[in-house]
This record gives structure tokens, C-alpha cells and sequence, in this order.
């Protein structure tokens, strides 16, 4: 479960996020939407603990991350809108690597086994991932997260840039996670992905959260009118 | 997990094509300066036996001839060179490898190997000593500078911080694969390096595995220097780029700057006397004595008095040996107390240089690690003062051994006396023996402390940069 609570983080004068209370339950998937400079980045990372919050706490899996930011790391994969990995090692080299830096040591079958379950064939992780594309790094992004266990995943515009077919690929990974029981929190702009994938979706502006709709509350609803007009509110 | 870090950092490096690259040359280099200055100090070595050899059989047959005119014949001994030299040279080609021994007269070694060489050669002579100061560091820097700022950029520092790795685990694992990977580099150069030794003419030298072993600890703590000082920076820098470029910057001030200005700093403090300026001061001491009250020939008077006076004579023909051996002696003596006047300020000066400059070392690693390479190499002053002391001990017991004979055989005023090779075999052939690694390391001391110094300062940067490490700015 990720959990902020009165989360605030200040840069100078600018608040950027102010008074947080979020919650994602295990086996949700929470999307935060908000325009550029909305506070989104922010709440990933003082989830992550790079950045020390002003105010509040926030908790991954019940440990606080102010607390103990390493432990609440060991509880959660995060995947960036570019996954990054270390072009001169292959796909599967990649994933062993962080993988055993998560403090999970995999037989290479297993990896290769993870990867497949990501959609990455046994070819292609092979294959050093200076050619990879978007698409193939989110993949060893989700098998990152396969192979540390994660309780929780934090997800930094996942499909920005992805095509449909890869997009949907990646949402449908991400419903899987979800079912096995990890909580997921995804900030983005993709409001269609939001809206098929979100259980919950949270629109952040100026750093407060000033609306959140269930799946049911917005199932039938234009999410880009109620979007757009809540940032015009 | 500072294993597994290193472990990666040196699978990547040897992937990496540029250091592959980087990597074949600085091997190349060292193997070939490595082998080419073996070949000169084996070369030097030879000519010195040879000229040893030849410079004994002209003493031996010069013929008969006046004892005190052989002094004036003279002869010259030969500096050995150090096996380790082959390594670092030091100031070997810019010191004399030979001494005149005469009467009366202290001679500064001559026959610079430098004047030997070409004139290209003067911009600098590649050892394998100069290859490790200067452009191992430099590939130590372009591996390094992009290790964490290189990461900051691309994303897989956050990647990785995200996993739950500590900052420190992360900096030091990179530190230490980036040590395995010049150790992988090294050591089969350092290997090929004890082999050629092992099978260098004087490989019995004493102490010479020592002074190897001390030699390999300070350059491993000097690239360690690097090491962690290029990590440091990488990792309080926010981009590679501006860790590149003050990596570039610091290499070049130690490596480049830092060499030239201590040299004429410590000389402007502590100048030395041009060679002119030096044997006119000292010719005028020898003749009127270092207090300059009393003339040369006003002591030999005063001497004569007493040795008169000591044996209850009144003129020198009447005492049982030959007056004017007797004075040569005593002027041997007092010219001696001059010349150890001279020379010894002289030489303390230059050995304060040295001391002064390794002391730099303080700012600048090159400076420590340079002075303290030359004392366990056996290049530096302190070595060559050894042998120039030496030369002149000898020289004074060559000197005597003439003189006595002339003052025990000749008759007074008998001008036809000669000697012969009985004589001239009484003199023992020239043996340096060599400097003990203890002496080597008191030789050494400025430079070892400033470099311990600089390992603690970098490791402790290290460690601060860790703490400091941030992927996103607050």
C-alpha cells in the first residue's frame, strides 16, 4: 500500500505539492493526472525519497520513507517514462543486474522467464539494449518489477511515446501486477490509459489534489471534459 | 553489493571500445618505455664495466713516475645505475655518471647522459614512471568522470537508487571496478616489469625487491588518489560534462602546471649558486681559508713551525721524512675541510630543494609521488649525493696513499723519486656501496606522508560526496 499523508514539499517559495493525502491500496492502480508542474514528478519522488519532504510522510507498505527511505525502497519497483539500462549490457544482463541491486539473485532461466512474461522474446534479451526501443525498456522495466517482488509500483509517464499496440501491451502488464496484489501509482497525462486502467484517478493542480473519481464515477463520462474543466475551476 | 557494482563497472569498462582502445596504448607505451630504458641502463651498465675495466688498466700501466704527479694523472670512477632506474630514471640523464679524482681538487661528476641525447628528446623522456604519473591518471579521469554524473544524465542513477542501494555501496563499488579494471591493466605490465628485472644484470641488488614493492605501493595509492578524487567529483557534479572538464582541469595543474611552478618557486626560495660563482668562492677558501683570516701559505707556515717544533728541528730536510708529502697531506686536509664546507651546503641546499618540492606534493599528488618514485627507484639527489660522496672518499684515500708514499720513500728535495705498480695496486678499486632501502626511505618520507595525506583527503571526499549524492536537486 503507498500512503501520503499531509504530504507537502516546498522548492523556495513555490509549493510544489501541498498537503498530499493519498492512499493506493494493494492490487489498485492510481492515476494522477495533472498539467506539467502539477506536482506529479514530485509525489513519485518523495515516494522514492529523493527529495525530503517540508511536511507530512509519506509510506510505502507501512514504512515511512523519511524514516527509513531505504527500506521503503526495497518495497517498490519504479519505472520511469524512459527506463534506463545500461547500454552495453544485453536486455537479460540488465535485469540480472538491478535485480540482484533490488537483493534478489535470479537464475539466468528465471530472468529470461520474467522477461518473456513482460513480452521481451529470449532474441531480444539477448541483444545489447543500446538498440532497444521505448517499448522494450518498459518491458525490462515490468520484469524488474516481477523479479524484486514489489509491493508497490511507482509509475512516472509509463506510456508516454509508446505506440497503441505497445501502450496496450504495457497496460495489460500493469492490470496483471495489480491483480497479483501491487498497488500502483501512475502519473501521466494519458487520460485514455488512465481511464482504462485506473481503478482510481487523482487530479493534481498546483501541487493540491482537488478531485478524485472512482472507475465507476467517471465509467461512462468525457475524463477530458471533467479534466479540463477542473484545471479551469 | 559493492562487489556486484564492481563487478559491473568492470564488465562495462571492458566492453567499452574507448577504453579498450585507451587501455592497449597506455600498455603499449609502458611495455615499450619499459624496454627501451632497459636497454639504456643495461646499455649504461655495460660501458661503465667496460670503462671501469679500461680506467684500471691505464692506472695500472701509467709506468713509473712520481707519486704525487700519478695524483695529478688521476682517475675516474664510474657511477652504477640503479636496476629500478629502468623504471624511473629520475635525474639520472641530467647528472653526471662520471668523477675525475685528482689532487687537490674536488670534480663534480660529468658525461650527462642528456648531452648525449637528441634535441627532441630533451621535451621529455617517456619511463614507465612518467606514463604511470601522467596518463594512467588521465584514462583514470575519462573512465571516471561520467560514473555518476554520467548516470545522473542517462537516468540509471535513479534507476538504481531506486532499488535501494546506498549511496555509499554505490560510490564505492564504482571506486573499486574502477580499480580492478587498471589492475587488470597494470598487473601484467607490472609482471613483465619484475620478469625484466629478475633477469637485469645487478637483479641481486640489495634491497632492490623492496625498494620495488615500496615503489608499487606508492603508485597504487597515487592512482587510488585519482580514483577516488575522479569519483568524487562525478559524483557532486551535475552533469558528466562538468565533471570532465574539472577532471581535465586538475589533471592538467598536477600533471602539467604543478611540476614547473614548484620547481622555480622552491628555487626562487632556495637558490643555488651558479657553477662559476660556486668554484670561485671555493678556490678562494682553499687559499684563504673558510674564516678568510688566515692565507693558505700563513697556515703551511704555522705548520711547519709545529711539525719543526713537535720533532725538535730547525729545518725540514732534517726530519726523517719527506717534508713536502707531509704538506701535500696537510693541504689534502684543509682543502678537504673546504671543499666538505662547500660541497655540503651545496649539496644540503639541493637536498632542501627536493624536500621542499615533494613537500608541494601536499598540493599537488604528481609532485609527492615523483619525489618519493625516484628515492625507491634510486635516481633521486640523495642517491647521487651518495656517489659523489663517495667518489670523494675515495678520491682522499687515493690521494693519501700517494702522498704517504712520497712523504716515507722520497728523499728531501730528491725530485727523481718514482713509484710503480706496486704502488699504484695498493689502490683498491672503486666500490659504491649501494643505499639501503631504509636510507632510500628517509630519501622518501616527504613525499610518502604527502601522498598518505592526499589518500585520506580523497578517500574522505569520497565518503562526503556519497553522503552528499542526490539524483534530483532539492
Amino acid at each position: 500500500m503507498l500512503e501520503a499523508q499531509k504530504l507537502t514539499k516546498r522548492f523556495q517559495d513555490r509549493v510544489a505539492l501541498d498537503a498530499l493525502d493519498l492512499t493506493v491500496q494493494d492490487g489498485e492502480i492510481y492515476a494522477l493526472l495533472g498539467p506539467n508542474g502539477a506536482g506529479k514528478t514530485t509525489t513519485i519522488n518523495l515516494f522514492l525519497g529523493f527529495l525530503k519532504p517540508d511536511g507530512g510522510d509519506a509510506r510505502v507498505a507501512g514504512t515511512s520513507v523519511a524514516d527509513d527511505p531505504v527500506a521503503a525502497r526495497r518495497k517498490l519497483a519504479y519505472i520511469p517514462e524512459m527506463v534506463s539500462l545500461y547500454p552495453r549490457f544485453s536486455g537479460v544482463e540488465n535485469l540480472d543486474y538491478f535485480s540482484r541491486l533490488g537483493g534478489h539473485a535470479r537464475r539466468r532461466e528465471e530472468l529470461y522467464a520474467l522477461l518473456e512474461r513482460a513480452g521481451l522474446q529470449r532474441e531480444a534479451a539477448d541483444r545489447r539494449v543500446g538498440t532497444f526501443s521505448k517499448g522494450m525498456r518498459q518491458k525490462v522495466g515490468i520484469a524488474l518489477a516481477l523479479a524484486t517482488g514489489a509491493k508497490a509500483l511507482l509509475l512516472d509517464e509509463p506510456t508516454s511515446g509508446l505506440d497503441p499496440a505497445a501502450s496496450h501491451e504495457f497496460s495489460r502488464m500493469l492490470k496483471q501486477l495489480a491483480g497479483e496484489g501491487v498497488a500502483i501509482l501512475m502519473a501521466t497525462h494519458d487520460l485514455f490509459r488512465a481511464r482504462e486502467d485506473a481503478s482510481r484517478i487523482g487530479i493534481l493542480v498546483g501541487g493540491r489534489l482537488i478531485a478524485q473519481y472512482s472507475r465507476d464515477e467517471i465509467k461512462d463520462q468525457d475524463l477530458e471534459r471533467i479534466y479540463l474543466e477542473r484545471m479551469s475551476a | 553489493m559493492i562487489l556486484r557494482v564492481a563487478r559491473k563497472e568492470f564488465v562495462d569498462a571492458w566492453r567499452d571500445g574507448r577504453f579498450r582502445l585507451g587501455a592497449a596504448l597506455v600498455l603499449v607505451l609502458l611495455v615499450v618505455s619499459g624496454l627501451l630504458a632497459r636497454q639504456q641502463v643495461e646499455r649504461a651498465r655495460t660501458e661503465r664495466a667496460a670503462a671501469t675495466e679500461l680506467e684500471r688498466k691505464n692506472w695500472l700501466e701509467q709506468g713509473d713516475k712520481n707519486s704525487h704527479s700519478a695524483g695529478h694523472y688521476g682517475l675516474n670512477v664510474f657511477k652504477d645505475t640503479s636496476p629500478l632506474a629502468t623504471f624511473d630514471r629520475g635525474i639520472e640523464p641530467f647528472v653526471g655518471t662520471t668523477v675525475f679524482l685528482e689532487a687537490h681538487r674536488q670534480n663534480q661528476s660529468a658525461f650527462l647522459p642528456a648531452q648525449d641525447a637528441t634535441s627532441m628528446r630533451r621535451f621529455g623522456e617517456l619511463s614507465a614512471a612518467i606514463a604511470l604519473q601522467m596518463l594512467v591518471p588521465l584514462l583514470v579521469v575519462l573512465l571516471a568522470f561520467g560514473s555518476l554524473a554520467g548516470e545522473r544524465e542517462s537516468g540509471t542513477l535513479r534507476q538504481v537508487l531506486s532499488l535501494g542501494v546506498r549511496p555509499r555501496q554505490l560510490v564505492l563499488g564504482k571506486s573499486l571496478g574502477l580499480a580492478t579494471t587498471l589492475a587488470a591493466l597494470l598487473l601484467p605490465a607490472g609482471c613483465f616489469a619484475a620478469f625484466l628485472l629478475a633477469r637485469s644484470s645487478s637483479a641481486d641488488a640489495s634491497g632492490m625487491w623492496t625498494r620495488a614493492a615500496l615503489l608499487a605501493a606508492c603508485y597504487a595509492a597515487y592512482l587510488a588518489v585519482f580514483i577516488a578524487g575522479s569519483v568524487g567529483v562525478s559524483a557532486s557534479t551535475r552533469n558528466a560534462r562538468t565533471a570532465l572538464t574539472i577532471l581535465l582541469s586538475l589533471w592538467a595543474l598536477n600533471c602539467i602546471v604543478a611540476p614547473r611552478l614548484a620547481s622555480d618557486v622552491v628555487h626562487g626560495f632556495l637558490p643555488t649558486p651558479k657553477l662559476a660563482e660556486f668554484d670561485f668562492e671555493m678556490q678562494k677558501d682553499v687559499q684563504e681559508g673558510l674564516d678568510g683570516h688566515d692565507a693558505r701559505s700563513k697556515r703551511l707556515e704555522e705548520f711547519t713551525r709545529s711539525t719543526l717544533a713537535e720533532h725538535g728541528k730547525s729545518s725540514v730536510d732534517q726530519l726523517p721524512f719527506n717534508f713536502q708529502g707531509l704538506v701535500m697531506l696537510e693541504s689534502e686536509r684543509m682543502a678537504g675541510e673546504v671543499f666538505d664546507h662547500h660541497f655540503g651546503n651545496l649539496w644540503d641546499r639541493i637536498q632542501a630543494q627536493d624536500s621542499a618540492v615533494a613537500w608541494c606534493g601536499l598540493a599537488a599528488p604528481m609532485l609527492a609521488l615523483r619525489a618519493a618514485s625516484m628515492a625507491f627507484a634510486g635516481t633521486d639527489f640523495a642517491h647521487h649525493r651518495h656517489f659523489a660522496r663517495a667518489a670523494e672518499d675515495h678520491r682522499r684515500d687515493f690521494v693519501r696513499v700517494l702522498n704517504e708514499d712520497l712523504m716515507n720513500n722520497a728523499r728531501p728535495g730528491d725530485h727523481s723519486y718514482t713509484a710503480g705498480r706496486t704502488l699504484w695496486e695498493k689502490l683498491p678499486v672503486f666500490q659504491l656501496e649501494p643505499l639501503s632501502p631504509r636510507d632510500a626511505w628517509a630519501s622518501a618520507r616527504p613525499g610518502v606522508l604527502a601522498l598518505a595525506a592526499w589518500l585520506v583527503a580523497s578517500l574522505a571526499f569520497l565518503f562526503f560526496s556519497a553522503g552528499r549524492l542526490r539524483v534530483v536537486s532539492a
